[in-house]
C-alpha cells in the first residue's frame, strides 16, 4: 500500500532535485526491505527499482539470490523483471549463478514462447564454461521450435556458448548449418545465422568455405541488405582461400555497386572488394581496370556529397586501397587532403593515417606544411575537453530526469557551435600528427625530401608544438628520476634531428645550430611552448648533437653555460647524463686550440671555465641516477686535474713568445672524444660482429666484489659530510618561472588565419623567426643571381641607400608574404581539373623516384657487416623500427571485448574423427546403442518369455509386473532375461553382445571395426563377463523374490 | 559484433546501459562518461563515428593489420535524436553505415510502440526499452532488422504502456536528426 512503484521512484527522484543522492539512499533501503517480503509483487517491484538503480552505478550485487528466487516466480511479469535484473547485475563472480543453472533449464523447455525468449536472451550475459555444457543438450532442440523468434534467438545463444567453451559448437554447428541451408527457413531466422556465421567466420574462414554456394544464393537473391553486408563481409574473409570465388562475385558486387540506393550496401560492397582482395586478383586485366575505377569512383563521390559520415567511411576505405593502389588514391589527393583540416577530429584523424601512404618527394613539403598550420594554429585542448578528467569519472551520475522540459528543436541548436573558430586539438591528436609527419619525412631513409634545411626547421618548429608530458614533476627530492623520455614525442623529434646531423652531413651544420638553439638557456622562451612542459625530451638528443659536433658551434661559449645552468640539475637523469658527456665534449673544442699562445687572458678564462664545471659536477656526484653519478664523477676528477694542470703552467710574459698551452687541455681531453667519426649502425649489426675467441666472460674480474661492495656501503654511511647528501637529496635547486608569451605573439597567432585549403604557405606553419632566418639565407644563396628577384631590395629600389637596406634586414620585416619562393611550381597547377592534376602527380611521382634526390645530399646509410641476414626485414630496408613503433606485443584484453580466440582452434571439419568427439556426444552415442541395445534384449526377453508361455502352463508372471520391470534398471531386465532364458544359445550370444559393448564404452573406446569381432568376442569373452553377471543376478534375484513371494 | 548499447541523455544521464560481456558496475558507468564528453563535445556537424573513448584506446592499440578482424571493440557510433544520444560500441566484423541504421530502427520500433516517443517514456518504461533491444540484438549478435518484427516481438510479451498523462512534451523528432538522412537508407 505504502510500497513505491518504479513509476513512484521515478516521480519521487524528479520531485528530489537538488538532493537526490538522500532520496536514492533512502529508496535502497527500502529496496532491501521490500526484496526480503514473501509477497512476490514486492519483491519483484523492488527488484525492477534496483536495476533501474543499477543503471546509474547503485551496486546491486547482494540482491542476486532475490533476483533467482523472482526468477522461479511462475509470473512472466516476474520473471521478465528477474530477467533483466540478471542480465544488468550478474557478473562473472556472482556466486548463485550454479544455482541459476536449473532454473535457465527450466524456462528454456517452458512451453510459452515468450518464456522461452527469457533465458535465451539471458544465456549470453551470465554463461560460464561448466554451465555451458549443461544447458546445450536443452538449447539444441530449441533449433527446431515452431515460433521464428526462438530459433534465431537460440542459434545466437549457441553462438555465445562456443565462445565460452568451443567444444559446445561441434555438436551445435551441424543443426545450424542445417537451418542456413534450409531454404524454407523464416528469412529472419537466416540473417541470424548469417550474422552468426559472419562472427565465426573470420576466426576460421576454411571451414566455411563449403557453405559459399548457398551465401552466395543468398547475396544474389537476399532482400535483407544488414544479412548482404554480412555475407559480403564473409566473402571478404572467404576469397583469399579460394580464388575461384572472385570470378563469380565480381559480376553480383559490380551490380550492386551499380544499382544500389542504400550506402551502407554500396560501401560494403566496395570495402569487400578491397579487403578481399580481389582488386590484387583482377589487377591487370580490363576487369579489374573497370571495377577499380568504379570503387575510387564511386569513393569519391562519397566523398563528395558532403556527408562527415561517408566520408569518414570514404576515407577509411581510402586507407585500405592506399596499400596496395597508391596511385589510384593518389588521383584523389585533391578530396583527401581537404580532410586533413575537417573540423570534424575523426575525419581528421583517419585523413591522417590515409596520408602518410600517399606522401611522395612531391607533395611532402606541401602535405607536411598543411599538418604544421594545424598544430600551430590550433589551441591546446584545455584540460576540461580531456575525457579522462571529467566530472562524472570520479562520482557517478545521480539519476536526475531534468531534460523533459527542454524542446526538442531547441536543444538541437545550443550544440551548434560557431564553425569559424578552429576547435582545440586534444593532445593524444597532436602527438599523431607529429609523429606523422616525423614518419612521412623520414619515411625509406629520407627518401622523400629534397630540402634538408626544410626538415630541420620543421623538426625545431615541432618541438614549439608539442604538447606536454604527462609525467610533470618527474624530478621530485629523493626519488629516482625514471622519467622515459622515450615515450615523450619531443624525444622523436630529438631523435630525427640527431639521425639528420648524422647521416646528412651536408646539413649537419644547421641540424648542430639547431641543436644549439634548443639547448641555450636564455633561449628556452622561444623554442619550447609557451606552457606546460612539452618539448622538453628532445634536449636529451640536441645534448647529445652540441657535445658531439662541438667544433660547428657558432657560440660554444653560451652553450657551454647553458649546458653548466644551475637549473639543469632539475632535468631527467636521462638528459642530464647526456649533457655531462657533452660538457666536457664543449669544454674541449673551447680550450683545445694549441695555435693560441697560453695567455694570462686566456688562462684566467679556462680556469673560470673549470671552475664552473666543477661546481656544476660537484653536487651531482651524490645523484641518485647511477648513471649521472658515475659521469659526474669521473669527469669531476678530469677536471680537477685540468684546472690544476692549468693554474700551474706558466703563462707568456711578452706577447712575442709562444707559450705552449697545458697538454692535458690540448691533447689528453680532446682525444678523448675525437678519432673516429660516429656512424649510424643498422639494427642487428652488432649481432654480427663476431665473438673474439679469447673473450671470457665467466671468470670473474675481481672475486672479492661483494666484499668490497660492503666495505663501500659502510664507508659511505660513516661519511661525515652528510649534510652535503641532505641537502642534494632534499632541498630543490630554484626552478625558473616559465615566461609566458608575449601579448604580440600571441596577436600573431590569432592573426594568421589560414588564407587558403590549396596550399601551405611557410608563414603559416613557420614562426617568425625561423622564417626570418630561412629568408636571409635564401637572400644570401641567390644574392648573384640575377634572375632572383628579391623583394626588399625590388621594392626600395627608390630609396637604395645601403645603411637603410642593412636595417631592414636587421629588424626582420617578417611578416613579407612576398618572399614566397619564386621556384614552387604547385602554386601554378592549382586551378587545373582534378583529374588531370592527379594524372600529371603520378607522372611526376615515376619520373620523382628515377630522380630520386634531386639536390645531391647524400645520406648515410645503416652501416652493417656482411654476414648471414638474420635481422628484420626492416633494417634491410633501411626503415627505422624506432619510429614504425608498432605495438606488437598483445597487450591485456580490452575492456569489452568478447574473447572468440578460443574458436581459433576448433575445427569444425574434423567431425567425423573419433578421437576428437567430445564428451557429451560421446556419451550420446552411448546412450543411443545402449537404448539399443536394451531394446533388442527386452525384445528377446518378449520373445522368450512367450515361448516360454507357450511351453508352460498358464502360470506365469503377470503381464502387469512385467510393465512395471520395463521401467526398471537396465541391469534388472538383461539379468532376468537371461536367467529366464535359460540356455538357449541364440539369447546368449545377443545378451553377450550387450553387455560386452556396454563394457567397452565404458572405458572409452569405441572401435568401429571392432564391431565385427564385437560377435566372435562377446562369445569368447564370455566367460570374462560372466563373473560379473552372477553377482548382479544374486541381487536380481532377491529383487525378483519380492513380486514372486507376493 | 556489438558490444555494448547505450542510451543517454543530453545531460549524460543512463536511460538505457546494455553491455554484452561482465563488466564493473563502477568502470561501465566512467565509460558512459566517458563517451558522453565525446560526444557532447562534437560540433553538430561532425560524423558520427566516435573515436575511442580512454578506456578502450588503451588496450586497443595492440590490433595485428594482418588479420581483417579481430575482437578489440574498434567502433563507436552515435546518433543523436532530440534529448537522447544512442551509442553503439562494435568490433569491426559490423558495418558503420549499417549500424546507423540500425539506430534508426530501434527509435523508430520505440516510436511505433509509444506513438510519438520522448525520453519521458523511456525512463518510465525501460523494461520495455530493453524488451526492444532485446528483439534487435541478443548477446551482441543483431537478430532482426526488420521494424515489423521488432515492434511485433515487444508486443507479444505484453501490453506496452502508455506514459503517464501531463508528462509528455514533444517526441524525438524522428526526421529532425540531421543532413545526409534521406541520402542512404540501406535497411
Amino acid at each position: 500500500m505504502f510500497e513505491k512503484s518504479l513509476y513512484d521512484l521515478i516521480r519521487g527522484l524528479r520531485n528530489h532535485k537538488g538532493n537526490e543522492r538522500v532520496y536514492i539512499q533512502e529508496s535502497l533501503k527500502e529496496c532491501r526491505r521490500e526484496i526480503k517480503s514473501n509477497d512476490m509483487d514486492l519483491k519483484a517491484t523492488a527488484l525492477m527499482k534496483l536495476t533501474y538503480l543499477e543503471m546509474f552505478g547503485h551496486d546491486m550485487s547482494w540482491a542476486s539470490f532475490n533476483v533467482l528466487e523472482v526468477m522461479s516466480s511462475p509470473k512472466y511479469r516476474h520473471k521478465r523483471t528477474a530477467y533483466l535484473a540478471a542480465v544488468q547485475s550478474f557478473r562473472r563472480d556472482t556466486e548463485v549463478l550454479m544455482l541459476a543453472e536449473n532454473q535457465l533449464k527450466k524456462d528454456i523447455t517452458s512451453p510459452t514462447p515468450t518464456v522461452i525468449s527469457l533465458p535465451l536472451m539471458a544465456i549470453p550475459h551470465v554463461i560460464n564454461p561448466s554451465m555451458a555444457n549443461s544447458v546445450l543438450s536443452d538449447l539444441l532442440p530449441r533449433l527446431n521450435h515452431s515460433h521464428a523468434s526462438i530459433r534465431k534467438k537460440t542459434v545466437v545463444t549457441l553462438y555465445r556458448l562456443a565462445l565460452v567453451f568451443p567444444e559446445t559448437l561441434r555438436p551445435a554447428w551441424p543443426k545450424i548449418k542445417e537451418r542456413l541451408l534450409d531454404e524454407g527457413e523464416d528469412p529472419s531466422v537466416t540473417a541470424a545465422i548469417v550474422n552468426v556465421v559472419c562472427e565465426l567466420g573470420w576466426r576460421r574462414p576454411q571451414d566455411f568455405l563449403p557453405l559459399a554456394p548457398r551465401l552466395f544464393d543468398l547475396l544474389v537473391e537476399g532482400a535483407d541488405n544488414w544479412m548482404k553486408i554480412k555475407i559480403i563481409k564473409l566473402f571478404a574473409t572467404l576469397t583469399p582461400l579460394e580464388p575461384r570465388l572472385i570470378k563469380k562475385l565480381l559480376p553480383p558486387l559490380t551490380r550492386l555497386i551499380k544499382e544500389t540506393s542504400a550506402m551502407s550496401l554500396l560501401y560494403e560492397c566496395i570495402n569487400g572488394i578491397i579487403q578481399g582482395g580481389i582488386l590484387e586478383a583482377v589487377d591487370g586485366t580490363a576487369e579489374g581496370e573497370e571495377i577499380a575505377r568504379l570503387c575510387v569512383g564511386k569513393l569519391r563521390e562519397m566523398m563528395e556529397i558532403g556527408d562527415a559520415n561517408l566520408k569518414y567511411v570514404a576515407l577509411l576505405a581510402f586507407d585500405k586501397i592506399v596499400r596496395s593502389h597508391p596511385h589510384l588514391v593518389s588521383l584523389h589527393q585533391d578530396v583527401i587532403l581537404e580532410c586533413i583540416d575537417d573540423p570534424d577530429i575523426s575525419i581528421r584523424m583517419s585523413a591522417l593515417n590515409l596520408v602518410v601512404g600517399m606522401v611522395n618527394s612531391d607533395n611532402l613539403v606541401a602535405i607536411a606544411g598543411r599538418l604544421m598550420r594545424q598544430l600551430r594554429n590550433a589551441p591546446v585542448a584545455s584540460s576540461a575537453d580531456d575525457p579522462a578528467n571529467d566530472r562524472g569519472h570520479h562520482s557517478g551520475f545521480i539519476p536526475a530526469a531534468d531534460s523533459d522540459d527542454s524542446d526538442a528543436e531547441e536543444s538541437l541548436r545550443q550544440r551548434e557551435r560557431k564553425s569559424n573558430q578552429t576547435p582545440p586539438l586534444p593532445e593524444d591528436y597532436r602527438i599523431k600528427v607529429i609523429k606523422r609527419v616525423l614518419e612521412m619525412c623520414s619515411r625509406d631513409t629520407y627518401a622523400n625530401i629534397s630540402d634538408f634545411d626544410w626538415y630541420i626547421d620543421i623538426l625545431v618548429q615541432l618541438v614549439r608544438v608539442s604538447p606536454a608530458t604527462r609525467q610533470t614533476s618527474t624530478v621530485e627530492h629523493t626519488e629516482i628520476s625514471d622519467f622515459d623520455s622515450r615515450g615523450d614525442v619531443a624525444f622523436d623529434i630529438g631523435q630525427e634531428l640527431q639521425n639528420v646531423a648524422v647521416r646528412v652531413r651536408s646539413v649537419r651544420p644547421e641540424a648542430v645550430e639547431a641543436a644549439q638553439s634548443l639547448v641555450l638557456v636564455d633561449r628556452r622562451d622561444q623554442m619550447f611552448p609557451a606552457s606546460g612542459n612539452g618539448g622538453q625530451g628532445v634536449l636529451e638528443c640536441a645534448g647529445w648533437i652540441v657535445g658531439e659536433y662541438a667544433n660547428l658551434l657558432s657560440k660554444p661559449d653560451a652553450v657551454l653555460t647553458s649546458l653548466l645552468h644551475p637549473t639543469n640539475s632539475q632535468l631527467p637523469s636521462r638528459t642530464l647524463a647526456i649533457y655531462l658527456q657533452a660538457i666536457p665534449k664543449v669544454f674541449a673544442s673551447i680550450s683545445g686550440n694549441e695555435q693560441i699562445s697560453w695567455t694570462p687572458e686566456r688562462k684566467t678564462i679556462i680556469a673560470l671555465l673549470l671552475a664552473r664545471i666543477v661546481h656544476f659536477l660537484e653536487p651531482l656526484a651524490t645523484h641518485p641516477s647511477l648513471e649521472v653519478q658515475e659521469r659526474a664523477v669521473e669527469y669531476l676528477e678530469l677536471m680537477r686535474l685540468a684546472a690544476e694542470a692549468a693554474s700551474g703552467t706558466a703563462t707568456e710574459n711578452s706577447s712575442e713568445d709562444f707559450v705552449d698551452p697545458p697538454l692535458l687541455l690540448t691533447q689528453a681531453i680532446p682525444a678523448l672524444f675525437t678519432g673516429l667519426e660516429l656512424n649510424p649502425v643498422a639494427p642487428g649489426a652488432q649481432r654480427k660482429v663476431p665473438l673474439p675467441k679469447d673473450l671470457d666472460l665467466d671468470t670473474p674480474i675481481n672475486p672479492n666484489l661483494h666484499y668490497l661492495l660492503q666495505q663501500a656501503d659502510i664507508e659511505a654511511i660513516s661519511d661525515a659530510d652528510e649534510d652535503n647528501i641532505y641537502q642534494a637529496y632534499n632541498e630543490r635547486v630554484g626552478v625558473p618561472i616559465e615566461s609566458s608569451i608575449t601579448a604580440f605573439e600571441r596577436l600573431e597567432g590569432s592573426k594568421s588565419e589560414p588564407s587558403s585549403y590549396q596550399n601551405a604557405i611557410e608563414e603559416e606553419y613557420l614562426d617568425p623567426d625561423i622564417i626570418a632566418r630561412r629568408k636571409a639565407e635564401r637572400r644570401e644563396r641567390y644574392k648573384d643571381d640575377p634572375f632572383y628577384i628579391d623583394p626588399d631590395r625590388d621594392r626600395e629600389s627608390g630609396v637604395s641607400t645601403p645603411l637603410h637596406n642593412i636595417l631592414k634586414v636587421n629588424n626582420g620585416d617578417e611578416l613579407d608574404i612576398d618572399a614566397i619562393p619564386i621556384i614552387d611550381l604547385d602554386l601554378v597547377n592549382k586551378d587545373r581539373g582534378a583529374e588531370q592534376r592527379g594524372r600529371e602527380e603520378v607522372a611526376r611521382s615515376t619520373a620523382a623516384k628515377q630522380r630520386k634526390l634531386r639536390r645531391g645530399f647524400e645520406i648515410m646509410v645503416d652501416e652493417t657487416l656482411e654476414g648471414p641476414e638474420e635481422s628484420t626485414a626492416s633494417s634491410r630496408d633501411g626503415s627505422r623500427p624506432d619510429l614504425v613503433r608498432s605495438a606488437q606485443a598483445r597487450g591485456k584484453k580490452s575492456l569489452l571485448e568478447v574473447d572468440s580466440s578460443g574458436l581459433g582452434a576448433l575445427s569444425l571439419e574434423g567431425w567425423g574423427d573419433g578421437n576428437s568427439k567430445l564428451d557429451i556426444e560421446r556419451r550420446e552415442a552411448e546412450e543411443a546403442e545402449m537404448a539399443k541395445a536394451l531394446k533388442e534384449v527386452e525384445r528377446l526377453r518378449l520373445e522368450m518369455q512367450r515361448a516360454a508361455e507357450r511351453i508352460q502352463a498358464k502360470d506365469g508372471p503377470a503381464e502387469g509386473t512385467l510393465v512395471r520391470r520395463k521401467k526398471k534398471r537396465v541391469k534388472t531386465v538383461k539379468v532376468e532375461g537371461a536367467e529366464e532364458a535359460g540356455e538357449g544359445p541364440k539369447e546368449v550370444e545377443g545378451e553377450g553382445e550387450a553387455v560386452v559393448k556396454k563394457k567397452k564404452k565404458k572405458k572409452a573406446k569405441p572401435e568401429e571395426q571392432e564391431k565385427e569381432e564385437g560377435r566372435n568376442e562377446g562369445e569368447a569373452e564370455e566367460g570374462l563377463v560372466k563373473p560379473k553377471k552372477k553377482k548382479k543376478r544374486r541381487q536380481v534375484v532377491m529383487d525378483e523374490s519380492v513380486p514372486e513371494g507376493n | 559484433m556489438i558490444n555494448a548499447v547505450l542510451v543517454f541523455n543530453n545531460s549524460g544521464q543512463p536511460r538505457l546501459t546494455k553491455f554484452y560481456t561482465q563488466l564493473e558496475t563502477s568502470v561501465q558507468q566512467r565509460l558512459i562518461s566517458e563517451i558522453f564528453t565525446l560526444v557532447s563535445n562534437r560540433p553538430i556537424s561532425s560524423c558520427n563515428f566516435l573515436p575511442l573513448p580512454p578506456l578502450l584506446a588503451n588496450t586497443s592499440k595492440s590490433s595485428t593489420p594482418t588479420t581483417p578482424h579481430n575482437d578489440t571493440p574498434s567502433l563507436v557510433t552515435y546518433r543523436h535524436y532530440a534529448t537522447l544520444y544512442f551509442i553503439i560500441i562494435s568490433t569491426s566484423t559490423e558495418s558503420p553505415l549499417a549500424l546507423l541504421d540500425l539506430i534508426q530502427v530501434f527509435v523508430e520500433a520505440l516510436d511505433r510502440l509509444f506513438e510519438n516517443v520522448c525520453e519521458l517514456d523511456l525512463i518510465f518504461n525501460f523494461e520495455t526499452l530493453h524488451a526492444t533491444l532485446g528483439e534487435l540484438i541478443v548477446g551482441g549478435v543483431v537478430v532482426e532488422t526488420q521494424l515489423e518484427k521488432v515492434v511485433d516481438g515487444v508486443r507479444t510479451q505484453g501490453k506496452v504502456a502508455k506514459r503517464p498523462v501531463n508528462d509528455g512534451k514533444g517526441g524525438l523528432s524522428l526526421g529532425g536528426f540531421g543532413r545526409g538522412d534521406g541520402v542512404w537508407t540501406g535497411r
